[in-house]
């Protein structure tokens, strides 16, 4: 049997199912974007530091409390709530690093640079601050979800022959879209992009030959704190829920995606995070969602023990 | 003569104190809140000592120990519930149960090293927890399980306090003796050798894999004994007993205690219990003071309260822990 008429008989075989699991596609690579807009933030800081940053979900938790309380007080436009979300995150990146990862690097010798016990103290103070972070917006918002204002929600429906799209869908895409080229613009066109290239290639060298290693530790910072908050604010929106554990999910996720995409790939780690998204979605048709949530982590077991380089190659040390 | 002594005065004091003082100063003050209160403290002394075993010495970041605290918890309450399997019973089934599941993690896992091991380990434990949490039929999802038989020792029931104290408080210690006698001997140095570098210490012969796997297991075994244990204490499990942020104060109670050091993981583990209890008043805190507790330490105690180097000559010095060559001289570590 030739593939067109193979084809043909899936499609006569299947008329209904077919555009169902089309929408359900659909769904799961919009939700691909989203875990997407936290693994671009994520990686970036991954790739200079090689250190994982935990308090990322956090992060990612405060820009979309920071949007609401923003709409709360002012309702300003979309636009003037994603920029003031973003300074916020700016700061925060900026507060991070000061608090839980500048303090670790006492010594700039290759031994410590490289060392484990320098790593393992950085995951273990950001992941203390992410606790103290999240357990303090339980204790002053309470654990239960915050309605997001119904006219800033994004769920204006799209009608798109057989499947349905919201808004949101469109809103998330074009971000994270236009994050990921400005970031390739960013790192590949610009002084402080080349400085973020050197120090994560090699911090000692990048030293020696005059880069200001602090300096552009704290802007990778910013810049990945930055896009974490705004994807924050865009997923609270799109979901229309804002709660204090809301990023612990989406941080495992971003991880799972950075770690299937080889690590230091910002375009590896987008593409993953769309397939995590899909299968998250296409498991939920064959299975109640509650266990669908297991996908990642398999996902993250299989690639760590099968494929160590993740999924599209590039050298790297021991995993 | 003293050599013999001083080891022998320090273990009587701490054995005074677990079984003697502690006992009469909870009956003197009575409430079955102080009694569930100490119970819950040893509790966390042998998870956290498991965790020692296995971050602390063996330099693995296991970022699952909650789940495995949890299997064990939940085969003692099934097999009691659905069984009636007793308590003498239950206790090491549990702790196998968990054990065998975790060897059955580490075979493929633990040749994984620093951050992809712990994530590793995240992964698993978070996948045991959505099993407890979904898997109704069995576990009772979200609902968790009531056990209602009391601890059954060959027939011998025991229903006060001060007895399900005195269960508790044995096995904890039997528990933490052994992982105390296996961190502190030549296979402890061997572990001790893979977490300053694994890639050397297989150079020098040491099977890194099969070392941590046991060291893996072994703990595991350890947590879920400490499951069975708080199953019986309590009378009621459910999976949000089990969750990601019991593994973090398990790691908080060894960090902040001092990686590598036994005492430091009893010590972290007694002020992480005690200090949230203690500051009840302010309201729901736990996991706050857990987390300021826990940065605080890693930035201005990076080697915790009791350290590995004190921990070490605290073994060889105090509890006798070095043993002698011929000559009559002390080994051990330096």
């Amino acid at each position: 049997m030739s593939a067109s008429a193979t084809k043909s008989y899936l499609f006569e075989a299947f008329p209904v199912i077919d555009s169902y699991y089309f929408q359900q596609l659909v769904i799961g690579l919009s939700q691909g974007m989203t875990y997407a807009l936290v693994a671009i933030g994520f990686t970036l800081i991954f790739g200079v530091l090689n250190a994982v940053n935990f308090a990322h979900s956090e992060v990612y938790t405060i820009g979309a409390v920071a949007g609401l309380f923003v709409i709360g007080a002012y309702a300003p436009p979309l636009a003037g709530v994603v920029l003031l979300v973003a300074a916020v995150g700016a700061a925060l990146g900026f507060g991070l690093e000061r608090l839980a990862f500048k303090p670790f690097r006492r010594f700039s010798d290759e031994a410590s640079l490289k060392s484990r016990a320098m790593r393992e103290s950085t995951l273990m103070s950001s992941l203390a601050l992410s606790i103290i972070v999240r357990e303090g917006l339980e204790l002053v918002m309470g654990s239960q979800m915050q309605p997001v204002p119904f006219n800033y929600m994004l769920n204006t429906p799209i009608v798109l022959g057989s499947i349905t799209i919201v808004s949101g869908d469109v809103v998330i895409f074009a971000v994270s879209a236009s994050m990921l080229i400005g970031l390739q613009l960013l790192l590949k066109k610009t002084r402080i992009g080349l400085s973020i290239r050197a120090v994560s290639n090699n911090p000692l060298g990048a030293k020696y030959s005059g880069i200001n290693v602090d300096r552009t530790i704290v802007s990778t910072f910013v810049l990945g704190s930055m896009m974490g908050a705004v994807a924050g604010l865009l997923v609270g929106l799109y979901y229309g829920s804002v709660f204090p554990s809301m990023g612990f999910a989406p941080g495992i996720k971003a991880f799972v995606a950075m770690v299937m995409g080889g690590l230091v790939s910002i375009p590896g780690a987008v593409i993953c995070a769309l397939i995590l998204g899909v299968s998250e979605s296409m498991a939920t048709t064959f299975m109640p969602s509650a266990w669908a949530d297991m996908v990642p982590y398999l996902f993250l077991i299989l690639t760590l023990i099968f494929f160590p380089r993740g999924l599209f190659g590039g050298g790297r040390e021991r995993v | 003569m003293s050599e013999r002594f001083i080891p022998a005065a320090v273990i009587a004091a701490l054995v005074l104190l677990v079984f003697g003082a502690v006992p009469l100063a909870l009956h003197a003050h009575g409430g079955g809140y102080y009694y569930q209160l100490a119970s819950l403290a040893l509790i966390f002394i042998l998870l956290a000592s498991s965790l020692h075993l296995v971050s602390g010495v063996t330099g693995l970041l296991h970022l699952g120990q909650a789940a495995f605290y949890g299997v064990g918890a939940y085969l003692a309450a099934l097999a009691g519930v659905a069984y009636h399997v007793p308590f003498w019973l239950a206790l090491p089934l549990a702790g196998l149960g968990s054990a065998f599941i975790a060897l059955l993690v580490a075979l493929p896992t633990m040749r994984l090293v620093s951050i992809y091991f712990a994530v590793a380990t995240l992964a698993i434990g978070q996948m045991i927890n959505i099993i407890l949490m979904n898997w109704v039929p069995v576990t009772g999802g979200p609902n968790g399980v009531t056990l209602f038989s009391p601890m059954n020792l060959f027939g011998w029931e025991i229903t006060d306090n001060t007895g399900i104290y005195y269960v508790v408080a044995v096995t904890v210690s039997l528990s933490v003796w052994a992982i105390y006698r296996l961190s502190y001997s030549y296979y402890g140095n061997a572990l001790r050798a893979l977490r300053e570098d694994d890639q050397c210490a297989a150079a020098m012969g040491i099977d890194a894999v099969r070392l941590k796997t046991q060291v893996f297991t072994v703990a595991a075994f350890f947590a879920g004994i400490a499951g069975a244990l708080w199953a019986y204490t309590t009378g009621y499990i459910s999976p949000n007993d089990f969750k990601f942020s019991e593994t973090i104060l398990i790691l908080a109670m060894v960090v902040v205690g001092g990686l590598g050091s036994l005492p430091g993981a009893i010590i972290g583990a007694l002020l992480l219990v005690l200090l949230p209890e203690a500051l009840r008043g302010f309201g729901d805190v736990r996991n706050i003071i857990v987390g300021s507790v826990m940065f605080l330490s890693i930035l201005f105690l990076p080697k915790g309260l009791c350290g590995e180097v004190p921990a070490i000559s605290l073994a060889r010095g105090l509890l006798g822990g070095a043993w002698k060559t011929d000559a009559g001289k002390k080994v051990g570590w330096k």
